[in-house]
């Protein structure tokens, strides 16, 4: 944690909530961003930030973490500067936002700096430093070389990656990263990308943590289902499951899959046989996979596609005199939980967490840990992306 | 049996569905921490599926009008507010249980009632017995669970009992009340709560001395000078707590659980292991080494009390203690005590712990410091300005939870002046996200099986034999150690300050 009291508000931008406020130095009014704050040359980042808090002592800032957002979306510094905005409520931290212009034929880079201010418990105001780049063209290791240049020193780096995977992410930039945070859900080729995450999770030379937010979505569901079988009516019969359903939004396949994926590494079940003919025969709305159960008994896996549901809307699991559904109506905060042994019967519900990508990284912040679980089930997770392609 | 599906989802103890009795169910304990922290574990999805509450009370309620009850002031006092969906899926499973506490029969029925909760549940069920009443009702409550059964667990299954504050006025009722205690749960099933434990820095203290390098080395007598332990409130004896306070005091209410329990979380060796046992033997072996103040004479030395006589507290005019409502008018009761501990191990050897709590103090506060001793002054001390103190970390417990660090810095300029500054690290503005409120993390640890933050039978024993020399001084000596007094408003009398003068200290300015 880093803290220093800061000032130096010679204008301030309302944001979307009454107790947020923009710093902004508008010493050079034509340069100013509204939203990105004051444009400031490479080599003064330092200093125009230290200008910002220059006046105001009431002022705190506040910092845990080097937070970086990376897109090459044309428009995402704005869109990620409000996601800081909000994000810094609770996760006080340095925040770098880079849009990158690849195919620009120049190679150029241009920053803006602000602080995203806010009361803490209704006193205090709390700020967090931003920079933002925005860089064209390709020059290899300006990432490394000028944009990590500003960190908040001895701080961990987590790196929000934004859509397909680019030529970019490669090790002279992941090597630096402490976190890796992306959203597979994004991605039109997630076997060739996971690949490439695959290499640089052994290939780097710190250890790498990585954030698939599709995994993270999961967790609610996880977490359902996990009390449930914490009940050993339910745990005696996880030996006896045959089916399981999940339905989820066709852009959350990702999210069911590796649903399916926990499942069954957690229970020890082995693909089946059937795998691959249950796969030609893949419907529009319906994926079908079969696994073994150490016994040799079958289990059957759907996975079923709905345009109106949530990202992941329903699991449902049978086998012996057990029935569970886990299950969250689209926009409903909360997910129903019911199970049902014979006549047994509990029902309950729990938070059913966020879809929104900048709340599901909050919610991570919160969590932390190295998400050790996720490298476990991710052979299991390739293997199902792989055998959709036979 | 073990879960698969729990691997990495949450790095704690695992809360198992269980049935939780509230013994006092309609009193406020209930119905402003425990109801709303159950509510609060529910909607951040940590309450297990297919928890049961029932509470257990004298007064004739319907379900509906005890639910209707807690709801409305669960909408008043929820840290996250209240909200309908999720207490309606939490409301069926709440009961009313009716029954005076000594009616064997209204255990009898309870035990009815559980036996069918647990059918409903397949047969057999664990059980959590919140003992949240008057302590005048501890005895009956737990002599009567046993004689209908309740204190025994199925196989595989569990049968846990919280016991609130206080734990016995004195050792032996303490013992008594212990034996009781031990001869119907056993010791590994018996909770004794304290809700100090239960605050987010106070569960940092660990992480702060043994996740960290820079501080363990130097947590002794050689680096350390004293350390403070003060709580401060700026209340009275408002909404008659006087007739309950003034048979208590500040040495029994405050000092003999919170205060102790953090002076030994501070003081303790690196335990073994993380485990209950092993943290709480070393926190034991830090009260059984406080040096017992045992005469008139050595409580007179090290033990200052006092009672606050008419002032004013945060503008308004407040009366003096004997004048408070439901306070005997020539009352011996403490309002403020303030104690020199010493700490007889090879550790601690020579370093006072000083530990003050008093009603109507300037403000509300509590903070643990941490004095560190002055550097050879060879180099600084003969500035004009000589050095500033020493280093001084302390530990916000409440309110505005965090740590600070004081060093002595160079002001800028040409010439060599030095001055304190403070690193502070505050948890409202590092973590946007409020801590759960203590009982919240203290009803799931119990119903998870951690008895990690609550007290142990020894503990609470050799607490009080601690206390009670300095009681039995106070109240039986044929020399009675006098009562000082202070002016409400301010930070205690003036023989506190001289016990530390003594010593060539003087207490922090909060």
């Amino acid at each position: 944690m880093k803290m220093e009291t800061a000032g130096a508000v010679s204008k301030t931008h309302n944001d979307m909530s009454s107790d947020t406020t923009t710093i902004l130095d508008n010493s050079n009014s034509s340069e100013l961003d509204p939203i990105l704050g004051q444009e400031v040359a490479i080599g003064s980042i330092d200093a125009e930030l230290r200008k910002l808090w220059a006046v105001d002592k009431a002022r705190t800032n506040a910092c845990l973490i080097n937070f970086a957002f990376y897109s090459e979306q044309k428009g995402s510094l704005t869109l990620n500067s409000r996601i800081v905005s909000e994000l810094t409520r609770d996760h006080a931290c340095r925040a770098l936002l880079i849009e990158m212009d690849r195919s620009a034929s120049q190679p150029s880079l241009r920053a803006w700096v602000t602080a995203h201010c806010h009361l803490s418990q209704g006193k205090k105001s709390v700020c967090c430093e931003q920079i933002a780049f925005a860089l064209t063209g390709v020059s290899r290791g300006r990432l490394r070389n000028t944009v990590f240049a500003h960190l908040s020193s001895d701080l961990p780096l987590i790196l929000w990656w934004q859509g397909e995977l680019s030529p970019i992410f490669e090790e002279r930039l992941y090597s630096v990263i402490d976190r890796f945070v992306f959203d597979s859900s994004s991605w039109s080729n997630p076997q060739a990308s996971f690949t490439i995450i695959d290499q640089a999770v052994h290939g780097s030379k710190r250890p790498l943590v990585i954030q698939d937010l599709a995994w993270t979505r999961t967790y609610q569901y996880r977490l359902a289902l996990a009390s449930l079988f914490d009940d050993p009516l339910a745990q005696q019969n996880l030996s006896h499951i045959s089916q399981i359903e999940i339905t989820h939004h066709p852009l959350h396949r990702n999210s069911a899959l590796q649903l399916l994926s926990w499942l069954a590494t957690q229970a020890v079940w082995r693909q089946g046989l059937e795998l691959q003919l249950a796969v030609s025969h893949n419907q529009a709305q319906k994926e079908s996979y079969h696994f073994e159960h150490k016994t040799g008994e079958s289990i059957k896996a759907t996975l079923i596609s709905d345009e109106q549901a949530a990202p992941i809307a329903q699991l449902s699991i049978t086998g012996g005199p057990m029935s569970l559904v886990v299950n969250r109506e689209p926009s409903s905060a909360h997910i129903y939980m019911r199970l049902i042994v014979g006549d047994h019967i509990t029902e309950t519900l729990a938070p059913a967490g966020c879809d929104d990508c900048a709340m599901l990284i909050g919610d991570q912040l919160a969590r932390g840990g190295k998400n050790s679980l996720f490298l476990k089930i991710l052979p299991l997770f390739q293997n199902l992306l792989e055998s959709q392609l036979r | 049996m073990n879960n698969p599906f729990r691997e990495d989802l949450v790095s704690r103890s695992r809360p198992a569905a269980c049935t939780v009795v509230i013994f006092g169910a309609t009193g406020d304990l209930t119905h402003r921490k425990l109801v709303p922290a159950l509510y609060n574990l529910a909607l951040d999805g940590e309450l297990p599926p297919g928890v049961k509450i029932i509470g257990f009370a004298r007064r004739e309620k319907s379900d509906a009008e005890f639910r209707a009850g807690l709801e409305e002031l669960n909408c008043k006092v929820s840290r996250t507010g209240h909200d309908d969906a999720v207490w309606s899926s939490i409301a069926p499973n709440i009961h009313y249980h009716q029954s005076e506490f000594t009616d064997a029969e209204g255990y009898a029925r309870l035990a009815a009632t559980l036996d069918a909760i647990d059918r409903d549940r397949g047969g057999k069920g664990n059980r959590l017995f919140y003992i949240a009443s008057a302590p005048e009702f501890f005895d009956d409550i737990l002599t009567q669970l046993k004689n209908a059964g309740l204190n025994e667990a199925k196989e595989g299954y569990w049968a846990r009992v919280i016991v609130e504050k206080p734990f016995g006025t004195d050792l032996s009722t303490a013992q008594h009340l212990n034996r009781i205690v031990n001869q119907t749960f056993k010791e590994k099933d018996t909770y004794r709560i304290d809700h100090y434990l239960g605050k987010e820095t106070a569960q940092n203290l660990m992480v702060l001395r043994f996740a960290n390098a820079i501080f363990e080395p130097l947590w002794n007598s050689r680096y350390i000078e004293q350390v403070q332990i003060t709580c401060s409130e700026n209340l009275g004896m408002e909404g008659g707590r006087g007739g309950y306070y003034d048979k208590s005091g500040a040495l029994r209410d405050m000092v003999q659980n919170h205060l102790l329990q953090l002076l030994s979380l501070v003081a303790m060796e690196p335990p073994t292991d993380l485990s209950a046992d092993g943290i709480r033997d070393e926190k034991v072996k830090v009260i059984r080494s406080m040096r017992k103040w045992d005469t008139a004479d050595k409580v007179a030395q090290n033990v200052v009390r006092a009672q606050y006589t008419k002032g004013s507290v945060s503008g308004k005019s407040v009366p003096g203690y004997r004048e408070e409502d439901r306070v005997d008018p020539e009352s011996m009761t403490e309002s403020y005590v303030a104690l020199r501990i010493m700490i007889d191990t090879w550790r601690w050897s020579g370093v006072p712990f000083y530990i003050r709590v008093g009603k109507q103090l300037p403000k509300k506060a509590t903070e643990i410091s941490v004095h560190f001793k002055s550097p050879p002054g060879v180099l600084f001390n003969a500035l004009p300005t000589g050095v500033p103190g020493g280093n001084v970390l302390a530990i916000r417990i409440q309110p505005d939870e965090g740590i600070s660090l004081r060093m002595v810095s160079k002001i800028p300029g040409t010439s060599l002046r030095l001055e304190p500054v403070k690193m502070d690290f505050q948890y409202s503005t590092s973590f946007g996200k409020p801590s759960p409120e203590a009982y919240e993390r203290l009803l799931l640890d119990a119903i998870a099986g951690d008895a990690t933050l609550f007290a142990r039978r020894d503990e609470v024993e050799e607490a009080w034999k601690f206390i009670d020399c300095i009681e039995q001084a106070w109240h039986q000596a044929t020399t009675a150690v006098p009562m000082a007094e202070y002016v409400a408003g301010t930070w205690g009398p003036k023989e506190a300050d001289d016990l530390l003068h003594e010593d060539g200290n003087s207490w922090r300015r909060l």
